[in-house]
């Protein structure tokens, strides 16, 4: 124990005067967090908080486009636009707009849209007052073609973008054709019968099963959203702990080269104590600069004017988390320092071996949009599992058993490359000459 | 009294090499004596140390230190030998004092134990002034005499050193000279390698001349010179025993 200790008080001596290596273990991640956190704000509000503006140009002026006027409105995610400097938006402002990539969603509601569905909604009703014997009939005309409500995008939108806009529409249209069968029936039905159901009771019947997101857990439910801070803030902290292969790797090479870590082989017991010792310093200070970072996100972050990082239900658990993704990090450091003979290989192989690593764990890009056999391969990664370890906490709502796996992936691929490094590093002490 | 060094037989081949780094090498050093081993470049100087001190593990033979093998019984080996490498085997972004105290602790010294002896061999060996200065910023010598000084903490009965005195100007040699010797005079037990062959003469009691893996003659230094015709200095039987063509 006391090898340990004093192997952690002279790393820490030797870390202080490292500037260079303290500024690539603390500042460097934080500024990424930040930066990244700021770039990818947008792309994250894209599709979760940003109300698109969306043009409609009315040329119905009739119960349907009232209709879907109010359905985009009481919309979270559409801002509706259907009139320029207090004139109604005409088809053809509504085109050049779009060709001028002012706006990248466009509405037309045809002319007679609504008496089209008036006469749709007639023609059913007295269909089904026939079959029912009531009696009663509505005025009914042979129905017209291209009464379509026409969708203009810009080119450049995404197909997804597209399904989501097509699907909130036909939601409306199909509701105001519901809600119109609702009334004409109720219509007939009191001509038949003045003491027929209301309209409301006839609309409670049609109305059968709904929809409705609920949430998994009540508490807190806006911030456990993704957004760019929920993802960035883990996905650069852990990128940055991997990135404790740098300072240590060197330093390992810069000892064998100059012979202090001769010096340790030739004093008993004390190379796999002095092994120990590293081990726990360079964790402590993954560990350390893992808070560092989550402590930007959950204070300076909203200077930036983004969200504050949520912790999770159990953030605790954390703990736990960030010691064994430190473990795996400074293992794979030691690993990297070991096998290697000089400080050019080891720190060519070290960051570019992150940048892939972390590429395939999901830091970059999450890796549900990767592909199934690029998911496959993220399992892989160590930063996968410490990706998902950390989610499982800020974004699950989960407790300590939910990321016991995780934690046994990466205390286990840790200790692989520890033995590994240990009898790498036994086999080269044989050929000293 | 068995013998404080008894190297047997020993055999060692690298993995790659071409020849044998120690080819049946003999070799025996009597308790407190400073006995130098001699050879030119690739004799098996290195590898003879490496295996006294359990870096290395022969292919045959045997390496024993106050009775004990150097193999089978490395932990205790490590504890009674205090061996100073060719390199400057010190922390250079550590003080002296700063890399004492941590090899001290290693060797599991108490910090009281350590500050002691520390002060004791940075006076002697003229480093006091220096003791909170890192490493990398002192002169060859004073690195050598560092190098000493963390080899010397934890008391060791026999020293091996390697070269400890190659690259350091006048002053610092005659320190370290007469430093060694002040030691020996404490009944220690002193190996010692070096390619200056009038300092040997100097300071040893008895030198060993190796050549290619092999034993090839022992003896006082006086001793050898007047036993071998022709010769009138340490030197001259050197090359006598180990020829002139250069060895790279």
């Amino acid at each position: 124990m006391k090898k340990i200790v004093a192997t952690i008080i002279k790393e820490w001596i030797l870390l202080r005067r490292d500037l260079g290596g303290l500024m690539l273990l603390l500042i460097m991640p934080a500024v990424l967090i930040m930066v990244m956190a700021m770039v990818q704000d947008a792309p994250f509000k894209d599709y979760q908080q940003i109300r698109f503006e969306l043009l409609l140009a009315d040329n119905d002026g009739g119960m349907l486009a009232e209709e879907i006027k109010k359905g985009l409105r009481n919309s979270r995610n559409f801002q509706l636009v259907d009139s320029l400097e207090g004139k109604p938006l005409t088809e053809e402002k509504l085109k050049t707009l779009l060709e001028n990539g002012t706006y990248t969603v466009g509405i037309v509601i045809p002319s007679g849209a609504t008496a089209e569905i008036v006469n749709s909604a007639n023609s059913v009703a007295n269909n089904i007052s026939q079959k029912l014997g009531l009696g009663g009939t509505l005025p009914t005309r042979e129905p017209r073609n291209n009464m379509d409500v026409a969708l203009y995008f810009d080119p450049v939108s995404k197909p997804t973008f597209r399904t989501s806009i097509r699907f909130a529409l036909d939601k409306y249209i199909t509701a105001s054709g519901s809600k119109m069968l609702v009334e004409r029936i109720t219509r007939l039905s009191k001509i038949a019968d003045d003491t027929a159901a209301s309209q409301q009771d006839v609309a409670r019947l049609f109305q059968g099963i709904g929809i409705r997101e609920a949430e998994l857990n009540p508490k807190d439910t806006d911030m456990r959203h993704i957004n760019s801070v929920q993802h960035n803030v883990p996905a650069w902290a852990i990128f940055g702990m991997f990135f404790i292969i740098i300072p240590l790797a060197g330093q390992l090479i810069r000892e064998r080269d100059e012979r202090s870590a001769l010096r340790v082989l030739l004093i008993p017991n004390a190379h796999r104590m002095v092994s120990v010792g590293k081990i726990s310093f360079y964790t402590l200070i993954c560990t350390v600069q893992f808070y560092i970072m989550f402590a930007i996100g959950y204070w300076a972050m909203p200077g930036l004017g983004l969200p504050s990082i949520y912790l999770g239900q159990h953030p605790m658990v954390l703990l736990p988390v960030a010691l064994a993704i430190g473990f795996a990090a400074t293992s794979y450091g030691y690993f990297v320092g070991t096998v290697f003979k000089t400080a050019n290989q080891a720190l060519s192989f070290g960051s570019i071996s992150v940048v892939i690593l972390s590429a395939m764990g999901g830091i970059w890009v999450p890796v549900e949009l990767l592909s199934p056999v690029m998911q496959k391969i993220s399992l892989l990664s160590p930063l996968h599992w410490a990706l998902d370890a950390v989610h499982q906490v800020i974004l699950r709502d989960r407790g300590i058993e939910a990321v016991l796996p995780n934690l046994a992936v990466l205390w286990a691929f840790g200790f692989a490359l520890w033995c590994i490094a240990i009898f790498r590093n036994n086999a080269r002490s044989q050929s000293i000459q | 009294m068995p013998a404080a060094i008894e190297i047997t037989d020993l055999h060692k081949t690298y993995k790659g090499a071409l020849v044998p780094a120690l080819d049946g090498l003999s070799l025996q050093v009597q308790p407190n004596q400073v006995v130098g081993l001699l050879g030119p470049n690739g004799a098996g100087k290195t590898t003879s140390i490496n295996v006294l001190c359990g870096l290395v593990w022969p292919d045959k033979g045997t390496a024993r230190i106050h009775g004990k093998d150097c193999v089978a019984d490395a932990l205790a080996i490590k504890k009674m030998l205090g061996v100073v490498p060719q390199q400057i085997a010190l922390f250079s972004n550590l003080t002296a004092l700063e890399n004492f105290y941590y090899i001290g602790r290693l060797y599991g010294l108490g910090d009281k134990e350590i500050k002691a002896r520390a002060g004791h061999l940075l006076e002697r060996l003229g480093l006091e002034k220096h003791a909170g200065k890192r490493v990398g910023r002192y002169s060859g010598g004073m690195k050598r005499r560092a190098n000493i000084i963390a080899s010397l903490l934890h008391q060791p009965e026999v020293i091996i050193l390697d070269e400890p005195t190659a690259g350091v100007d006048v002053q610092s040699r005659a320190m370290i000279l007469s430093f060694l010797k002040e030691y020996r005079a404490q009944g220690k037990t002193i190996l010692y390698t070096s390619h200056l062959l009038e300092e040997a003469e100097q300071l040893c009691d008895e030198v060993v001349i190796i050549d290619e893996g092999k034993f090839i003659v022992s003896g006082q230094p006086n001793e050898l010179v007047q036993k071998t015709p022709g010769c009138r200095r340490l030197e001259d039987v050197f090359l006598h025993y180990t020829g002139h063509s250069v060895r790279d």
